[in-house]
């Protein structure tokens, strides 16, 4: 048989390899190693390669797109040898930019060109006032006022607080003061201005800090991201798990607590703990004293807003569904416990309706829904789904309730998606070893959301799991193993983990999994059917919530998270509640936006009929009972494997 | 003037499968006849509207021992027959059944755990005993039904049984063990359109062909929810004839066992007396759940009463006959 000449760059190893020679056997007499996390299947595209010249044959161009082929893409493990060929080996994370499915969240930045002068309702005003004299006796505050007009203040409130301390600040000061004031709220657009502090000195240093912080409690993790309010940037984010999850793990069983003797004020205490050990985190971090925080936006569900701010919910739980309040006032920060300056204001943000609370008004602002122009589903992925649909025209939005394995928690060994956490797997398919990428390139501490999506797309598509979720116990795998706690397939042995304990996915979480899932995709298809929308009309699909950075959306459709769509249309937005808190902080308009938004939207109660309950058991499959909705996956699945025999 | 009346007609874009229960000879097998189930165009006996091809198929419950807990009145129906499998069979085959259902005991007659070694020879012996197709089940735990099953199809091989019961739960073992040795299988799950499809997508992704799976959608007996086990089966029809491919299986239940456990068939005293004539009642109970099945789309019913048989049948055939 014909022998031909292979050459590797950047290394410009060369090996002869025979007519009919696969390039990943080449790589391999070469001595080369190269990433083929699905066992050479040409399902992962993570071995493609460039070929430089000369000429080899594409067995399969799945992952490839036509102008990548163009620009000499070929899966290594696909491609045949047919003559001498130059195949340039690119940097891995160059491929895996490459990939379609991978959906990362965009880094942090001001949603729009910020000016604090005409967008921020908290500012600081430095200013130098005209020491008294006999000639110009004015009291202090009149004094203080005067200087403030100048600049466009008038008619200030100061709190008697500050009052009693007015005297000696402006004189130790020796009058050069900065202010730190809020000029107007939503509930009082056009003021009164009201004085937060007055700090000595009119330029650098501390006085020229000003911060604030948005945050988004959820059900199961907060995120709270610390934003100078002067050049409007992210100075740093931190999240922790809600504290409250030791109290139950949903909003029903929150709210069932809440209505025990004393259940509300722990609950409350939990969480205002929880966002205060993560605000000190990050001003510890950064170097901000607390005090330098004058002003707080919250996004939060409407139970959690309810016990945030102390408000029992049990209303929420029984029909007709009643919160105490969708849209609260500005509360001053002691009034909910909160850390920060002790006059500054936090501003929950308007939510709409027992289940659909404002941490999925900022989300429909911060994804940009409200402005579509093409029909646009938004989703926000938590314990509790939150789901819109529409234009700028019109918007329909509902709530299922998901529980938190998306957020890693009630997973035998799920966690957040921090460093350590395995976020994508591939699994090979004949020998179903898994691959997987860590978050911080550690060794692995747990799976977060991602990780468990693709983690259940790679067990279902290599035929370890059936599409009922059940593990196949008569596979030859020592990795899948069964006791009297159930089955589970082990991703990482003891030996290769942080704890030095196994990691693994059990049948529950698998169960878990499946009804967060089921139960997202049901709402979307429900809320597209009441208002007489194909799905398949849908021209963006937007996600946000708890999946970290990233998701990969071939796996999420895999499962039957997302719909079976052209993977362009989808986008990952992050923590899209979060980011909308953030916007509201930063700007006076987008505040109002939230509101309208909130007014705009119309909710749809799943429980009102069984549609709800239909479409979900319906989804309660891998990935759906109704394969013709996924033709996708359809394809994959008889392309991929003979039916067992 | 005459007026011509056209009676309407329902086009439907789908039918249900046939599945072959029993071979012959000439197949393989050792019955003397084949009961074919399944195959209709239209819902049942709208002759007018399309194909009904195979009357519903009635099925008796042979179990391979004497069970404890039976209604008397069954009982005293079948007599001495009830200690032996073989004799009960044929009993069943000379009452009219067109199919027996054996059901394994988790325990033999003397109180011993069952082994496959006594599940081989009971089903060797009934298939000895009558010419009829066999359906042979598990006790239903599943790793009993394991146990007893594995061998009960390879001891049957070609025979064409319907083995069951498979669950979600359980249901690789039975399945991977049918297709072996040329079985057929139940899939069951509990009332359910849903539940039902997932069921046989699972058994036909191991292999399984379609026409060799029969759907068990579980029933409820008359006035014990037999409204949603009816509403489930009628829907699960429904999308069979509109072409839904995985609800085209046919449909067995058994409304035998829902009735026997039901207060009115089982106990005759310390009742209302407005509940009448006790006997009457049961064999009504039995038979009016049964028929109402049968008219949700059922292709076979599991009886117990050789009253019913006969009056079931009675129905079935005057029914066809409107053909």
């Amino acid at each position: 048989m014909a022998s031909h000449t292979i050459t590797f760059q950047p290394s410009n190893q060369t090996v002869s390899a025979a007519t009919g020679a696969l390039l990943t056997e080449a790589l391999r007499d070469a001595g080369l190693d190269i990433n083929q996390p699905c066992g050479g299947q040409g399902r992962c595209g993570r071995c493609a390669v460039i070929v430089k010249d000369g000429s080899i044959r594409r067995r399969s161009t799945i992952r490839l797109t036509a102008s990548d082929i163009e620009s000499g893409y070929a899966l290594a493990c696909q491609s045949i040898v047919e003559g001498d060929a130059v195949i340039l080996i690119p940097e891995q994370d160059q491929i895996e930019r490459r990939l379609v499915t991978d959906k990362t969240a965009k880094a942090i930045a001001a949603p729009f060109p910020y000016d604090p002068a005409r967008d921020q309702t908290v500012r600081a005003f430095a200013v130098t006032l005209d020491p008294p004299t006999l000639d110009d006796a004015v009291d202090d505050v009149s004094r203080l006022e005067r200087a403030l007009a100048a600049r466009g203040i008038r008619h200030l409130q100061i709190p008697l607080p500050l009052m009693k301390e007015l005297s000696a600040r402006l004189r130790d000061a020796e009058w050069q003061v900065t202010a730190t004031i809020e000029t107007d709220t939503w509930r009082n657009p056009d003021g009164p201005p009201r004085l937060i502090d007055l700090i000595p000195g009119d330029g650098e240093g501390a006085a020229q800090r000003l911060f604030g912080v948005a945050i988004d409690i959820g059900t199961t993790t907060v995120s709270v991201y610390l934003v100078d309010l002067l050049s409007g940037e992210v100075v740093d984010t931190a999240a922790e798990y809600n504290k409250q999850i030791r109290r139950g793990e949903d909003v029903i069983s929150r709210i069932i607590y809440a209505g025990k003797a004393n259940g509300l004020q722990e609950l409350s205490q939990l969480v205002r703990a929880t966002i205060n050990e993560v605000i000190k985190r990050l001003a510890q971090r950064n170097k901000v004293e607390l005090w330098q925080i004058c002003k707080a936006t919250v996004a939060a569900n409407t139970t959690m807003t309810h016990l945030f701010l102390g408000l029992p919910p049990a209303s929420i739980r029984l029909t007709p569904y009643i919160p105490t309040v969708n849209h609260p006032l500005p509360v001053a920060a002691p009034e909910v416990g909160l850390d920060i300056h002790p006059r500054a204001s936090v501003d929950c943000l308007p939510g709409v309706a027992a289940y659909v609370g404002s941490d999925i008004t900022a989300g429909v602002l911060a994804s940009g829904l409200a402005d579509a122009d093409d029909l646009t589903l938004f989703i926000d992925v938590g314990t509790n789904g939150e789901i819109a649909l529409g234009t700028k025209e019109w918007l329909v939005t509902c709530a299922c309730s998901a529980g938190p394995a998306f957020e890693g928690a009630g997973v035998a060994c799920g966690m957040r998606a921090t460093r350590g956490a395995i976020e994508e797997v591939w699994i090979n398919s004949e020998t179903f070893e898994p691959t997987f990428r860590v978050i911080g390139d550690v060794k692995p501490r747990g799976i977060c959301g991602s990780g468990l999506l693709s983690l259940v797309a790679e067990l279902l598509v290599t035929g370890v799991v059936d599409k009922g979720g059940r593990f196949k116990m008569d596979m030859a795998t020592p990795r899948l193993r069964e006791d009297e706690h159930g089955s589970e397939y082990t991703v990482a042995w003891a030996k290769d983990t942080d704890s030095g304990r196994g990691i693994v996915l059990t049948k529950v979480d698998i169960d878990n999994l499946m009804r967060a899932k089921a139960a997202i995709y049901a709402g979307f298809t429900v809320l597209a059917q009441s208002v007489g929308v194909d799905l398949a009309d849908v021209q963006r699909v937007l996600i946000g919530g708890a999946f970290g950075k990233y998701i990969n959306v071939e796996k999420a459709v895999q499962i039957g998270l997302l719909p079976d769509m052209p993977w362009d249309r989808f986008s990952f937005l992050g923590n899209t509640a979060v980011m909308g808190a953030y916007t509201a902080l930063l700007s006076r308009d987008a505040r109002a936006k939230i509101k309208d938004i909130a007014q705009k939207m119309t909710y749809i109660e799943l429980s009102a009929d069984n549609t709800f309950y239909d479409a979900f058991t319906s989804a309660l499959f891998l990935p759906h009972t109704e394969m013709s909705r996924f033709p996708t996956v359809a394809a994959l699945w008889s392309s991929e494997r003979s039916p067992e025999t | 003037m005459p007026i011509t009346v056209e009676i309407p007609k329902e086009k439907w874009a789908g039918k249900v499968r046939e599945v072959v229960l029993g071979a012959t000879a000439a197949d393989g097998g050792t019955r003397a006849k084949t009961v074919v189930v399944g195959g209709e165009a239209t819902l049942p006996f709208l002759h007018f509207d399309g194909a009904i091809p195979h009357p519903p198929a009635l099925a008796i419950e042979v179990r391979d021992r004497r069970p404890d807990d039976w209604s008397p009145l069954v009982y005293e129906a079948w007599g001495e027959a009830m200690n032996d499998p073989a004799e009960w069979a044929k009993a069943a085959e000379k009452a009219g059944a067109d199919l027996i259902v054996l059901t394994l005991s988790l325990t033999t007659a003397d109180r011993k755990p069952n082994t496959p070694e006594n599940a081989k020879a009971v089903v060797r012996k009934v298939l000895n005993a009558t010419g009829l197709p066999l359906a042979v089940f598990g006790p239903g735990q599943a790793e009993k039904d394991n146990e007893l099953i594995v061998p009960v199809a390879e001891e049957a091989k070609g025979e064409k049984l319907l083995l069951g019961v498979c669950e979600d739960k359980n249901y690789r073992t039975i399945v991977a063990t049918a297709m072996a040795n040329g079985h057929n299988v139940s899939s069951k799950t509990p009332m359910d359109v849903n539940l039902a499809k997932q069921l046989v997508i699972l058994i036909h992704d191991m292999g399984m062909p379609l026409d060799r799976i029969i759907m068990d959608p579980t029933t409820g007996a008359l006035a014990y929810g037999i409204e949603y086990g009816y509403s489930v089966m009628e829907r699960l029809r429904l999308a069979a004839l509109q072409g839904d491919s995985m609800t085209q299986q046919p449909m067995i239940v058994t409304p035998g066992e829902e009735t026997w456990k039901a207060k009115e068939s089982k106990v005759g005293e310390g009742v209302p007396e407005t509940w009448g004539d006790w006997k009457r009642r049961a064999i009504n109970w039995e038979t009016l759940t049964a028929a109402s099945l049968i008219h949700a789309g059922a292709d076979a019913v599991v009886l117990r009463h050789p009253e019913t048989l006969a009056r079931v049948k009675a129905m079935v055939n005057g029914l066809m006959s409107a053909n």
